[in-house]
């Protein structure tokens, strides 16, 4: 009884009420489909370039195409998975990290006899993982000679079709050391829904909404990175570090799966391989002929492109996700939805986490056209402060700078900031607020609210 | 591996520091480090004071310094300084203090006014607006102060802005706490401003430069706001980069150093002139 009485009053010294983040929206994927006029194949045949992108985006690789249930080639000879649709894969084909990290079973496939770093879990987020600084030959970082570089976490030794490439001609890096020596830093994959909106999306528009921080009451700087060919806004990506799609895509095809393409034409060696006066890439695990991913010759129209530039059309031609706060019938915390809609303004979230811009006219489908693009993102790269810095330098973004996020499909996230580390938005919305964050005003404003005023926020978030 | 050589290897590695901003993108840099820079404030003894700016604020009892701003922007726009006060785990109040480089800001402005009639004209409609922008006295200044609150989320703004050294400074209040921010707006009363500084100017590099070096940097796309004090004799004295990657500072720098102007002419004598110069992308500005 007395236990009992001690209960009841250690109950009634907590909070009342604490925020909480209501989790993943359950229900349909919301997202995944074309865009509705693309669905409506207009004009004509752009619904079989997407089915056909789409089928090519869920492929599974190998290095010679000769595995069953795995035509495509080029994998590796280093790679982070088999395939786009592996780590894009959630809530629907093109999004984000799936709640299983699909990297375990990719790198021992097909007898691969990786090593899976300590960092890669079952429930874990997916990860890319960069050295901070090139090693030397202790394995300690040289702290003036940044790196940067993706270092894919497995290699094709011990597969079926590795052939010539063992392990006497490539080696993973070493993860471990990395970790103890905090030379590493992780990237999860950004969803890729809507991205034909974003692409379309004038830097004149961008370029007003920056000269707008400087009369609001939260000052949160921003600036843009910049394609070093031609000085326009580049947008893709946690940096923002890439221009275009079809870059995007080469990139991502070249690193994460080691295919060789139109756009990145060489094997990748990795970055310590690559240094000055570095051993390069083993021959032997040069396995076909370069670029492994082209143009299609005598095939159909939707067969033609390579693989980059359908990745890349399936990107641009997905819909972005769809907004689901439901309505008073169907969601008890409708109104508290609205609410914090107004909250988040309120507090300043959209002076980064901008909710839309207007595309321009598009050549390529009526909905790319002239259409709201409610992504929440100003597409500027900020800096986020020391908490968040991952000590890597992309373009003109440093190493605490980032692309803001864009929010569209935040109500079905599992993983959440460049790598993942957060799994629920509290934990997210609080890693905004450290030394030299340009959030810090408005991560005050947070902090001034209500813990239900919080919860209609994290309901809105949820919303999205 | 015997132990012992574990140890050594442990001892002798070089870890990389934790919540350090180590590989820095483009970030400020100046030609000395005694001349005051405005991101330079520093706080102690119960005030902020920046000696750019000849300010000393007194921060008002039970407020905490915040984590520091990030640094100055390539459109001239500088976070100052923050502080809070706390009620348990809850904002009271804050204040972000703020300076907009008149000569970079990204929107045409020429004083502190024309930034605060632009604050007031970018409040929302659906916003309570209360005041402004009236001139208000503080410290012997004229500040431009505006005032207006958010029925939803109860936050109530106050923003006060004045000029100093062709900046836009700028106290914005915010909190849900009437009675706090009354308090803090009296405190804010005592503040100081000002001091012996040169003369700003303009463009004054438009059409006053004799003698030039061109900088050769490494073009990033970037715009790189320099502010230039030129002394009595037309003599670069002093150069502060708001904003340029460590390539492109160096070249620009040493390029500054033969540049040559016309001597600022007051009353008949010349005297020290402060002004701005852009290198790079040219300066953004509204439409």
């Amino acid at each position: 009884m007395k236990s009992r009485r001690l209960l009841a009053v250690l109950l009634l010294a907590l909070p009342a009420f604490a925020q909480t983040d209501p989790g993943p929206r359950g229900g349909t994927a919301d997202a995944g489909a074309p865009l509705a006029s693309v669905a409506a194949n207009n004009p004509s045949t752009i619904l079989n370039f997407f089915i056909n992108a789409e089928a090519r985006f869920n492929d599974i690789g190998s290095v010679k195409g000769t595995v069953i249930g795995a035509a495509d080639d080029g994998l590796g000879p280093r790679f982070n998975a088999l395939g786009c649709a592996r780590c894009h894969a959630h809530p629907a084909s093109g999004g984000t990290s799936p709640a299983n990290n699909p990297q375990i079973a990719d790198g021992t496939a097909q007898g691969a006899t990786n090593t899976i770093p300590s960092f890669i879990t079952p429930t874990g987020p997916v990860l890319e993982a960069r050295f901070k600084y090139f090693n030397d030959a202790s394995g300690n970082p040289i702290t003036t000679q940044p790196n940067g570089g993706v270092m894919p976490l497995f290699t094709i030794v011990g597969r079926v079709d590795a052939g010539s490439c063992t392990s006497g001609y490539i080696q993973q890096p070493n993860f471990a050391n990395a970790q103890l020596k905090n030379n590493i830093s992780f990237r999860i994959p950004t969803p890729l829904f809507g991205l034909g909106l974003v692409e379309n999306i004038d830097d004149s528009r961008l370029q007003t909404v920056l000269t707008q921080h400087y009369t609001g009451p939260y000052y949160v700087g921003g600036t843009f990175n910049r394609s070093p060919n031609d000085g326009t806004i580049s947008r893709f990506g946690w940096k923002a570090q890439n221009k275009s799609l079809e870059l995007f895509a080469g990139e991502a095809y070249n690193v994460e799966q080691g295919v060789t393409n139109e756009l990145f034409t060489q094997e990748r060696p990795s970055p310590e391989e690559n240094r000055d006066q570095g051993p390069g890439l083993a021959q032997q695990c040069r396995l076909n002929a370069t670029p492994e991913d082209h143009t299609n010759f005598n095939v159909t129209a939707e067969d033609t492109p390579s693989d980059t530039v359908m990745f890349a059309m399936f990107m641009r031609l997905l819909k972005p996700p769809q907004e689901n706060p439901g309505n008073p019938a169907t969601n008890p915390n409708y109104s508290r939805v609205l609410n914090g809609n107004v909250i988040f303004i309120d507090i300043g979230c959209n002076s980064c986490h901008r909710e839309s811009f207007t595309t321009e006219p598009s050549s390529i489908t009526p909905d790319l056209s002239s259409k709201g693009a409610r992504l929440f993102s100003d597409l500027e790269i900020h800096h986020m402060g020391t908490t968040l810095a991952d000590s890597i330098v992309q373009g003109n973004a440093g190493s605490d700078q980032f692309r803001t996020a864009p929010l569209w499909g935040l109500g079905k996230r599992l993983f959440f900031l460049h790598d993942g580390r957060a799994t629920n938005l509290i934990q997210a919305i609080n890693a905004h607020q450290s030394t030299g964050s340009d959030a810090n005003p408005v991560m005050l404003n947070w902090n001034a609210l209500t813990s239900t005023q919080k919860q209609d926020v994290l309901y809105y978030l949820r919303s999205l | 591996m015997p132990l012992f050589l574990m140890v050594v290897m442990l001892l002798a590695a070089t870890d990389v520091p934790k919540n350090e901003i180590l590989v820095k993108g483009a970030m400020p840099s100046a030609s000395d480090s005694t001349t005051p820079v405005p991101e330079d404030g520093q706080v102690g003894g119960g005030r902020y004071r920046n000696a750019y700016f000849g300010l000393a604020y007194a921060i008002p009892a039970g407020w905490t310094e915040q984590p520091a701003g990030p640094p100055p922007s390539d459109s001239g726009g500088y976070v100052l300084t923050q502080f809070a006060t706390m009620d348990g785990e809850r904002v009271k109040a804050h204040v972000l203090v703020t300076a907009s480089d008149l000569f970079f800001i990204p929107f045409s402005a020429a004083s502190a006014k024309d930034v605060s009639a632009r604050m007031r004209s970018s409040v929302p409609e659906r916003y309570v607006f209360e005041k402004g922008p009236d001139e208000v006295t503080i410290g012997g200044r004229t500040f431009y102060r505006i005032a207006y609150k958010a029925p939803v989320s109860g936050l109530q703004w106050r923003m006060f802005t004045t000029e100093a050294r062709c900046h836009a400074v700028t106290f914005t209040f915010t909190g849900t706490d009437t009675k706090t921010l009354d308090e803090a707006e009296q405190v804010l009363g005592t503040l100081t401003l000002g001091g012996n500084a040169p003369a700003c100017v303009n463009d004054y590099a438009t059409g006053n430069v004799v003698a030039k070096v061109t900088p050769q940097f490494a073009q990033r796309y970037n715009t790189i706001p320099v502010r230039v004090i030129i002394d009595a004799n037309g003599k670069v004295r002093h150069a502060h980069l708001l904003s340029a990657f460590p390539e492109q500072s160096a070249p620009i720098l040493s390029a500054l150093r033969e540049w040559r102007f016309q001597p600022y002419v007051v009353n008949g004598k010349a005297v020290e002139v402060e002004t701005g110069i852009v290198f790079g992308q040219p300066r953004m500005l509204a439409p």
